[in-house]
């Protein structure tokens, strides 16, 4: 074969991959969709499914936040998530300072520790905290429940946060100090401001980490008016009776927020994904 | 002397909490596994020695749970690690739109288990479902599966739906490290006359060793205690059949509210990812997986 034409293939090849994996991923959010937007007689026709919707409705959403009361679910999710992320956010800056431009004894040790932190199995940690959380009177509360998203997310945020403070260059931060500003004038005025891309991003890995919870959220919180929105939505499947079209709207609901936020991030996403990852 | 304090003043707040709600109630639910510890009975807690481990090995499901962990775990290591390599790999050179692709494919990742779990439970839906319709359509099936319903089938949706949600994951990490290789190394193997295949298995794949072993690592590990995927598509079902560890603990635990014998399910949970952690960095003899 030719070099153009090897070339010609690979590039045939590559468009086909390309075209798969868009398909995979599309496919079954095109379905979850399209389902939210048609009647409950269409959706549980047995012997005629529609791969768009005969009729055309919104009815599904209007009967969550009309009979379900999604409004609720999402003033709640919104309070517990950005809370969380936002001390997440707070606490990794302080930590992945300490751990990108310290030398200290007991270092390796602290991330060996955060390591281990994602090694252990949610729910072993969940059990006891239900009683401890009981004992404090935090259960069905959100504050029990903030308590518990940070603690989660912030072994990973503090890491990927000092793989952030890690890229600026040290000199940066004493040419400000040579130049009379103090410690912390220099970081608020020329580390953070480079770095914000970046602690936005610690700030959605937060967010999304409390944003997208359930089992937590289903053994903390019982009442109603509580709820989160996976919480509250996971009531919806029955033993006998799931509501479908209810569940597929709320399901639409719940991931429009962070695929939004993930669209427009994309990019500083996957450098904080892979900042720690993949050294350069 | 100041200087030495300052590291740990800046760390304070996140050790105080990772101590005080991750290291204590983890050392609660490892004394927990030792005792004779139900809900139902708060006045009736009491040490039992390894009764819940007993009971553990005595009990008819747990060998099969713990086969459909590791045959859970395992396919769904293996799938998103080769298709997230396929994907990482078609996504190297640059192209017209590439960051707008990547928007839409790695979307996935910021989707919950639980939306994800919705979705492919009501895809494999026996009587409603539009896989089984398509199957149909194509020629394959007379009569609908019953996906959920039937032994077998059912774990295969939850792995189906695992390595979906994550392929990004794998694919971003993979990119990254395919990104940071210098060129240059390719243009030399050229000149050498270097093929395409021995290209990817003598440069592509020693260079991203590293990156493919710790993700692989980490993504074991956080499949193997993950559990919303099987409470929401087959809630375990049907008898237990598609039911993995952690899902199970969360059943014996806020279903029959045996907490005791529970925490001696997530100790053995423990026990296995330990050993498989240091097992897998022996293997691959890499020592810096620490570091993320």
């Amino acid at each position: 074969m030719s070099r153009k034409t090897k070339n010609a293939v690979g590039s045939i090849i590559r468009v086909v991959i390309l075209v798969f994996f868009f398909l995979l991923v599309v496919l079954p959010i095109y379905w979850i969709v399209i389902t939210s937007f048609k009647a409950s007689g269409e959706i549980l026709d047995i012997n005629n499914l529609t791969y768009f919707p005969k009729e055309f409705t919104w009815q599904n959403y209007t009967d969550l936040f009309e009979q379900f009361h999604y409004g609720v679910l999402l003033k709640n999710s919104v309070l517990v998530s950005v809370t969380s992320a936002l001390v997440v956010t707070v606490f990794s800056m302080l930590g992945g300072y300490s751990l990108a431009r310290y030398k200290f004894s007991g270092k390796q040790a602290v991330i060996l520790f955060f390591l281990i932190t994602q090694m252990i199995p949610g729910i072993l940690v969940i059990i006891p905290l239900y009683i401890i959380f009981s004992r404090m009177n935090l259960i069905n509360t959100h504050l029990g429940l903030f308590i518990f998203y940070v603690t989660v997310n912030l072994p990973f945020c503090v890491i990927t946060m000092r793989s952030f403070f890690e890229r600026i260059p040290v000199t940066l931060e004493e040419a400000a100090r040579v130049d009379g500003c103090t410690k912390m004038q220099s970081l608020f005025k020329i580390v953070f401001p480079i770095m914000f891309p970046g602690i936005v991003s610690v700030f959605v890995f937060g967010f999304i980490g409390a944003w997208n919870e359930l089992i937590a959220g289903s053994i903390f919180i019982s009442t109603p008016e509580m709820w989160t929105i996976p919480v509250g939505l996971k009531t919806l499947i029955g033993k006998y009776n799931v509501e479908w079209g209810l569940l597929m709207a709320g399901g639409v609901m719940a991931l429009l927020p962070t695929a939004i936020m993930f669209a427009v991030m994309q990019k500083f996403i996957v450098e904080g994904m892979t900042a720690g990852a993949v050294k350069e | 002397m100041k200087k030495k304090i300052e590291p740990w003043l800046f760390l304070f707040p996140v050790l105080l909490i990772l101590l005080l709600l991750f290291g204590y109630p983890l050392i609660n639910s490892v004394i927990m596994a030792f005792q004779n510890y139900k809900l139902t009975a708060p006045n009736d807690i009491y040490f039992n020695g390894i009764e819940n481990f007993k009971k553990l090995a005595g009990d008819p499901d747990s060998l099969m749970i713990l086969k459909n962990s590791f045959i859970y775990v395992f396919v769904s290591v293996i799938g998103q690690f080769l298709l997230g390599l396929i994907l990482a790999l078609a996504l190297k050179k640059r192209f017209r739109g590439r960051g707008l692709y990547q928007s839409v494919v790695f979307l996935p990742w910021a989707f919950s288990g639980f939306v994800v779990g919705l979705i492919f439970r009501w895809s494999f839906n026996g009587e409603y479902g539009v896989v089984n319709n398509l199957l149909a359509m194509l020629g394959l099936t007379d009569t609908n599966i019953a996906w959920l319903g039937t032994p077998g089938f059912s774990l295969a949706v939850v792995i189906i739906a695992m390595i979906w949600m994550g392929i990004p994951f794998f694919a971003i990490m993979i990119l990254a490290a395919l990104q940071s290789i210098p060129s240059d190394v390719y243009e030399a193997a050229d000149v050498d006359g270097c093929g395409t295949m021995r290209q990817f298995f003598q440069i592509t794949l020693p260079y991203i060793k590293p990156t493919l072993i710790t993700t692989t690592l980490l993504r074991t590990i956080w499949i193997f205690n993950s559990l919303d995927l099987v409470v929401i598509i087959t809630d375990g079902g049907p008898a237990n059949t598609s039911q993995t560890l952690p899902a199970y603990m969360y059943s014996k635990a806020f279903g029959s509210y045996d907490f005791g014998f529970a925490a001696a399910l997530g100790v053995l949970l423990m026990v296995i990812l330990g050993v498989y952690a240091l097992l897998f960095l022996k293997v691959t003899k890499y020592d810096k997986a620490g570091d993320f």
